[in-house]
């Protein structure tokens, strides 16, 4: 990992040296562990604060919506499917991108770590495959497959789709992973089960639009939240505002998301939201044999139309 | 009221079906009294926003209808 | 649509599509039967029904 850091600091350098881009956007640590922050660099001295570790889960072509200057860019898998969605729908050019693209090998979870330890946990250390987690008078060597972020284990696609150049030598890609496990789960309940089975878990919601936020899809003018005249989301906790809200954040994705999990990291009550998301993405493939952002070649799924479209459901 | 009367909220495109319901009720056809009809512009302008307002304000069921 | 809808729980019916052209009065009158049977079969909803005022 620090050799990723080394190389993703020396490229920054280089770009704005050369005057390739006008700022590069990476990762520098936290003021608390397992909270990477993102950092826009703008001269080459600035370069030496980026870094590179298993807490890089923030998706960061969230910051290049409509931005007009040239921009260099640290990407994962995800994060690269995530910026060939904004080429295709016009929120950046190819050019203006100069991409630095990071195989991954997953992200820490956060939200799991913290589960395991009920003390504060002040320092995190990573090498290799192992991870030291150490706090007030305790520490834990924990092994990283243990608790990697839940869309990470079951990632297909952990190189970048694109990039101009890459930090390291690419990773193989894991097989037999099934990322639908949950949702396929999910559909042998009943209604009734599904219902409850939602209910519960947006329980917890406390509408403070953080999975928005995070999400790189998010970037209408207005939200639909927001939205007052006409009003189509409540704005209270009521279940059905709630569900509302969800299920809405959900349609917008759809054959978008690259499910990078941003906004179930951002979660700050741990809810699965991706639950959602992840039936839509399911179905994208299934139905239309689409998967978000792997080119910048093809419209997306629901931007096109097949005379062997599924129709199904229309009578 | 011996039987349940659901309320199915309809949205139907100028062009389509709400010419097929004018035609349907001209040519004095009979068809149940439970839906209740929007007409929109055409369907292209259904959002997933509708049917959940609808559903959420007590709609039986919705039906859209190009 | 449909599909998220049932899969968070809403009972498949709920939710009809429909293509008929506007000389298709007979098929309008066909569908609009067969809906409101299969309406009629479900039960009342209650699901997703915005009861409290607030907000």
């Amino acid at each position: 990992m620090t050799a990723y850091t080394d190389k993703i600091r020396q490229i920054a350098s280089k770009l704005l040296t050369e005057g390739k881009v006008d700022m590069v956007i990476g990762f520098r640590k936290g003021s608390i562990p397992m909270m990477n922050q993102p950092l826009f660099i703008k001269t080459p001295g600035e370069a030496q604060e980026l870094i590179w570790d298993s807490h890089c889960a923030l998706n960061l072509a969230n910051y290049v919506t409509n931005r007009k200057e040239k921009i260099g860019i640290v990407a994962k898998g995800c994060d690269s499917r995530n910026l060939v969605t904004h080429i295709i729908e016009n929120k950046i050019t190819r050019e203006q991108l100069h991409i630095i693209g990071v195989p991954c090998t997953g992200m820490v979870d956060r939200h799991k770590v913290s589960a395991m330890i009920e003390a504060e946990i002040t320092a995190i250390e990573e090498s290799g495959d192992s991870i030291k987690i150490s706090g007030n008078g305790f520490s834990k060597e924990l092994k990283k497959t243990e608790v990697l972020q839940e869309n990470c284990a079951g990632c297909t696609h952990r190189n970048p789709v694109i990039y101009d150049e890459l930090v390291g030598e690419l990773v193989p890609e894991q097989s037999g992973v099934d990322p639908y496990a949950s949702v396929r789960e999910v559909e042998s309940m009943s209604p009734e089960e599904k219902w409850n089975y939602f209910e519960d878990l947006i329980s917890n919601c406390i509408r403070c639009y953080a999975c928005r936020n995070a999400c790189p899809l998010c970037y209408c003018p207005t939200c639909f939240v927001d939205e007052s005249r006409p009003q189509w989301v409540g704005k209270s906790q009521d279940p059905t505002d709630v569900r509302t809200f969800h299920l809405l954040r959900a349609y917008h994705c759809a054959g978008r998301c690259s499910d990078c999990g941003a906004c179930e990291r951002a979660c700050p009550m741990g809810i699965k939201v991706r639950e959602f998301t992840k039936k839509l993405n399911k179905d994208c493939l299934e139905l239309y044999g689409w998967e978000a952002g792997l080119t910048v070649d093809a419209r997306p799924a629901l931007d096109t139309f097949k005379a062997d479209d599924p129709q199904d459901f229309i009578k | 009221m011996s039987e349940r009367e659901p309320k199915i909220l309809s949205f139907l495109c100028t062009w389509c079906s709400y010419g097929a319901a004018d035609l349907a009720g001209v040519s004095r056809m009979e068809y149940p009294p439970n839906i209740r009809v929007i007409r929109i512009p055409c369907t292209g302008r259904m959002s997933p926003k509708f049917i959940l307002a609808g559903l959420r304000q007590g709609a039986d069921a919705v039906w859209v209808s190009g | 649509m449909k599909n998220l809808l049932e899969h968070t729980g809403i009972e498949p019916g709920r939710l009809h599509f429909s293509w008929i052209s506007s000389a298709e009065s007979t098929k309008f009158v066909d569908v609009v039967k067969k809906i409101t049977e299969e309406v009629k079969a479900l039960a009342e909803t209650k699901k997703y029904v915005k009861t409290s005022t607030q907000g």
